[in-house]
């Protein structure tokens, strides 16, 4: 009998917390107040609900970056420009303003350097050796510059970071007076005006 | 800031210059003494053909004292050497002259100058006349049937402080009247030099990068003058006129020609207005000083453009695709303009000539040159040879075709500029170890060495003051 009494306060439970769930739904928050009008009295249109705040965005971890090493980047001009330079001369051939397949391969890292460090400007220098006449000289200096420039801009380096400049004869990189020497000379020679 | 930097730096030594300059102010008078004889012999002295033996001893001098006595001795020695340059008249040695005693011109030791074959004594009186030097110069026949009879007889009044400066005028009024030519005693040299080099400002150690700086010199090699201070590199000097001088500098990063004058130092102008991708090389003034004609890449390539003296009227003459033209030259009236051009080649510069509009290009010589400079002399000097040793070649224009060259392969030859007569060719060559300024007479005679100091290029002849 005792047992039977329990039972029955254990079903009177159930039912009384079953009728309280299938009461009303509890409202909905309400939907955010249009926004402030720059025209008081404007009506808002209100065909399409309103779209939800963004969460504030979670603000990225700096803890770890992964930027490229330019060891050149806090190094006076006088020192980029010394014997050291990351930035290579193209040599060339007796008489010849052709780029041969080593200056190539010279211009292409040069232009590697030139796109890590996106605020270099250079002026491409072109050289002679002592050889051919002095006035000669100054054009085909000028040819060496513009082909090495205009590879450069073929590899993607802006045009508007090169000049260029011919010095002829004369200012040799060996001035001993042998071929060894004026395989060096003869060149286009990257110095870096400004950073 | 650095275009300031060179203004400056010139205005500097152009005060100094401006001195030298002013020797023109010196002017030296000259006056007939008395009426020369009109004679066979007259006639005969002025026969380019002919070239009389002259003695040019020692002057006397009246009252003499130490600063006249070697004034004196300065202007015979120079006058002397003026004379001797032009080759007109064979100039007895003075060391031989030196052997006949000094006398005035009525007690002339005849015998003694017929033995040494002389054709004329030139016989000079200095006396001191306020602040002034006065020189009476007379040229006197020593042959028999003539002997005694004066057939130039000159007075000329100048400064005693620039004796060199006097005979130089004197020379150049001898050579006018006793043989009907245009000497070139008081014409100047302008070149580049790197004799008081400083590391260019500005270049890192990687080159050398010597500067250049652009001296004057008198055309005989005696006062040697800086004229730039920029310690950039500074080349190819070109007369305007006998007072207006350009030069191509590096002083603002790029080459591009500056003029100068050097009579009344100012500002510098750029009348091609190059900028770092417009650069201008190698300009060649016509010969009146209006017009120049220089090597620019504005196209992408080298190309003889002209302008004129104020920038206005610029345009390209050579408009050849892919090919580069440079070296111009204008010809003696100005009616056309010589120049190298590698169009037939892709490489090889070769000598071409075109009328000075640019109408008529056609190529004069298909051998390697480089540097024309044309002469009164119709001929076109230039450098010949790819190298390493280059000469100095001239086409004629009296006999076409082919070149005769008139250096002697000792050294490399570059860079001829011809004097305004044309009869001598300034050049550099290195025969004597660095590169050192020349002048050789167009037959490839009389080689003799103007500067010593440093490497000296590119020299250009200064005209005749008009």
């Amino acid at each position: 009998m005792k047992k039977t009494h329990v039972l029955s306060v254990l079903i009177m439970l159930l039912a009384l917390s079953l009728a309280a769930c299938g009461g009303k739904k509890p409202p909905v928050p309400n939907a955010p107040a249009p926004a402030p009008s720059a025209f008081p009295g404007a009506v808002t249109p209100s065909t399409t609900p309103a779209r939800p705040p963004d969460p504030p965005p979670i603000p990225p971890d700096t803890s770890v970056r992964a930027t490229p090493l330019l060891p050149w980047e806090d190094k006076p001009l006088e020192e980029i420009n010394g014997p050291n330079s990351p930035l290579k001369p193209a040599l060339f051939l007796y008489d010849s303003d052709e780029l041969d397949e080593t200056a190539r391969k010279v211009l292409t890292a040069d232009a590697e350097v030139l796109k890590s460090y996106k605020t270099w400007v250079v002026t491409v220098e072109g050289h002679s050796d002592e050889r051919g006449t002095a006035e000669y000289n100054l054009a085909l200096g000028d040819r060496r510059a513009m082909a090495a420039r205009n590879f450069l801009v073929s590899l993607g380096v802006g045009a508007d970071r090169l000049r260029t400049v011919s010095y002829g004869k004369e200012f040799p990189f060996d001035p001993a007076h042998n071929e060894s020497a004026w395989s060096q000379n003869r060149r286009a020679h990257l110095m870096l005006t400004s950073k | 800031m650095r275009i300031r930097t060179t203004f400056i730096g010139f205005a500097l030594a152009a005060v100094v210059f401006s001195l030298i300059i002013r020797e023109r102010d010196d002017a030296v008078v000259a006056m007939s003494l008395q009426a020369n004889q009109q004679d066979e012999l007259a006639l005969a002295l002025r026969d380019p053909g002919r070239h009389y033996r002259l003695a040019l001893p020692e002057f006397t001098v009246g009252t003499p004292d130490a600063p006249l006595s070697a004034a004196a001795r300065t202007i015979a020695e120079v006058l002397w050497n003026d004379i001797n340059f032009e080759r007109e008249f064979y100039m007895i040695p003075r060391v031989d002259a030196a052997r006949v005693p000094v006398a005035a011109a009525e007690a002339l030791p005849y015998q003694q100058w017929a033995e040494l074959d002389a054709d004329f004594v030139l016989v000079g009186a200095v006396r001191r006349t306020g602040t002034d030097l006065t020189l009476e110069l007379r040229m006197v026949s020593v042959k028999a049937e003539n002997r005694g009879k004066p057939y130039f007889a000159m007075g000329y009044t100048c400064k005693e402080q620039n004796p060199r400066f006097c005979a130089h005028s004197i020379a150049d009024d001898f050579h006018k009247q006793a043989r009907n030519l245009d000497g070139v005693a008081r014409t100047k040299l302008a070149f580049s030099s790197d004799r008081d080099s400083s590391r260019v400002a500005g270049r890192p150690s990687q080159t050398e990068g010597q500067g250049k700086e652009i001296y004057v010199a008198d055309y005989d090699g005696a006062g040697q003058l800086r004229l730039t201070v920029n310690r950039s590199l500074n080349i190819n000097p070109s007369w305007a006129t006998s007072s207006l001088l350009s030069y191509t500098s590096y002083s603002s990063g790029f080459p591009d020609i500056y003029l100068a004058n050097l009579a009344t130092p100012g500002r510098l102008t750029r009348p091609a207005a190059g900028n770092d991708r417009v650069q201008n090389q190698l300009g060649a003034w016509s010969p009146d000083g209006s017009k120049l004609a220089y090597m620019s890449n504005e196209t992408g390539d080298m190309d003889i453009w002209i302008v004129n003296r104020d920038g206005s009227g610029r345009q390209n003459l050579t408009s050849f695709p892919k090919a580069d033209e440079g070296s111009p030259t204008w010809s003696p009236d100005g009616s056309q303009i010589a120049f190298t051009s590698t169009r037939a080649t892709g490489q090889t510069p070769q000598l071409y000539v075109m009328n000075s509009a640019g109408t008529a290009q056609r190529r004069l010589l298909d051998v390697r040159v480089d540097r024309p400079t044309w002469s009164q002399q119709k001929f076109i000097a230039f450098t010949v040879g790819g190298g390493p040793g280059h000469d100095i070649g001239i086409y004629d224009f009296n006999s076409p075709g082919g070149v005769r060259v008139i250096t002697d392969g000792q050294g490399s030859n570059e860079s001829p500029a011809v004097a305004p007569n044309g009869r001598h060719i300034a050049f550099f060559t290195t025969r004597w170890g660095k590169q050192q300024i020349a002048i050789i007479d167009s037959d490839g005679k009389n080689i003799r060495q103007i500067t010593n100091s440093g490497n000296n290029m590119y020299p250009s002849w200064q005209p005749i003051a008009r």
